[in-house]
């Protein structure tokens, strides 16, 4: 008798077998056991188990990932839990920090030309013209990001106080955080009535306001 | 954290994001990339060369397919694809795997490996349509697609492959350990 082929044995796994050789496999004890050790084959290889990466792994791929610009550290900013703070409120807080800064500086430098021991501690402006090494400066760039945050949270709260929408940008929320600035830069030019730069901030941060404030009231036409 | 919200992250290069990404399939890409390149090496490459295929195309992936079978399907595309592109193959011997396989569904480890050692002896050809049908449960006509060639190739491709594995897993039966790598040279 002639037993069935391997490889039909093999198509047997997943497929009906054609009658002769269903005739076959009935009367073979042979072919029936090949049959059944086909299938069991089959279904181990489908058991298969996953398998772990070497170690190390990880590493070499992360190098890749990193040096191809596909992956990056969190931001400061999603670490504090600010990243959503629309971009022209983060550069508002910026200037107001600057703005702080340089106030506090001019104080300091009040005080310095006062006498010794007048310097306010947590001046940032201070702390970057005293830094004589890295560590010095590393030290007021931690300062200055802590007062950063300190002034991009204090506008949110402010924000939130009037009712502002922080995360569209809506034009009420952009003349509160205007007028803060306004009322920083303002201050500026007290201390330093001269100076050019403040003065032109001073002035484009009032043009920004009155068109901010024109948008509001066109609005407000609008719906009446 | 759920995994679409990982997925989310991992499309905006968040590193922490692709790390859970990868430590939660890493076992599987790595298992489906290994079989069908047939040596440790080759495998760490095409794995890597796939992860870095997947992260790159993650702002794509609308959720239309799980995650796990898109990211499975661009594993077996890529080892393809680099297995084409390579224009010599490593003569093999069939070494025993040299990784640690991680949580079997079922059979005994005796067996995994003679499975393994088997289908790294198979031919190319033969081997990667076992693996996609037999192993991964594709079908013909998938198979077809990835290897470019008609569902019939695939079907008799696939009953040679199980016949020449019966065959060296049969010629093993009662060899050493030592002398099964012989007795399973092609």
């Amino acid at each position: 008798m002639e037993h069935l082929s391997i490889e039909a044995l093999a198509r047997l796994v997943d497929e009906a077998p054609r009658p002769e050789e269903a005739e076959h496999l009935a009367g073979c004890l042979t072919c029936r056991g090949e049959l059944e050790a086909m299938r069991a084959q089959t279904h181990a290889l489908a058991s298969l188990p996953e398998i772990r990466p070497p170690l190390g792994d990880w590493e070499v791929l992360e190098a890749r990932l990193r040096s191809d610009g596909l992956i990056q550290d969190e931001g400061f900013l999603t670490r504090i839990g600010l990243a959503q703070t629309p971009p022209w409120m983060r550069a508002a807080a910026a200037a107001a920090l600057f703005l702080g800064g340089t106030l506090v500086g001019a104080g300091a430098t009040a005080r310095q030309a006062a006498g010794p021991g007048a310097q306010p501690a947590g001046s940032t402006v201070a702390l970057f013209a005293e830094a004589s090494n890295l560590d010095d400066a590393a030290a007021a760039v931690r300062v200055a990001e802590e007062q950063y945050v300190t002034a991009l949270t204090r506008y949110r709260q402010l924000l939130a106080q009037d009712g502002g929408d922080v995360d569209t940008g809506d034009p009420r929320s952009r003349f509160a955080a205007l007028e803060y600035l306004v009322a920083a830069s303002q201050a500026a030019v007290r201390q330093a009535p001269a100076d050019p730069f403040l003065n032109g901030l001073l002035a484009s941060t009032l043009a920004e306001r009155e068109a901010t404030l024109r948008k509001i009231s066109s609005r407000q036409d609008n719906w009446f | 954290m759920t995994e679409s919200q990982l997925i989310r992250q991992a499309a905006d290069g968040n590193a922490r994001a692709v790390r859970a990404l990868y430590d939660r399939y890493a076992p599987r890409v790595f298992a489906v990339v290994r079989r069908i390149a047939g040596d440790d090496e080759l495998a760490q490459d095409y794995a890597q060369e796939a992860w870095i295929r997947a992260v790159r195309a993650l702002p794509t992936f609308r959720g239309d397919a799980r995650f796990s079978t898109w990211l499975h399907r661009i594993a077996v595309n890529s080892a393809l694809q680099a297995l084409r592109k390579s224009e010599t193959r490593r003569k093999r011997e069939a070494p025993f795997p040299a990784e640690v396989p991680v949580g079997p569904r079922s059979g005994d480890t005796l067996l995994q490996r003679k499975l393994e050692r088997a289908l790294d002896a198979l031919p190319e050809g033969m081997r990667q349509v076992l693996i996609l049908h037999d192993v991964e449960g594709y079908t013909h006509e998938e198979i077809g697609d990835a290897l470019g060639v008609a569902a019939g190739t695939s079907k008799s491709q696939l009953f040679k492959a199980r016949a020449k594995m019966r065959e060296m897993l049969s010629g093993l039966d009662g060899a050493t350990e030592e002398s099964g790598a012989e007795a399973w040279s092609i």
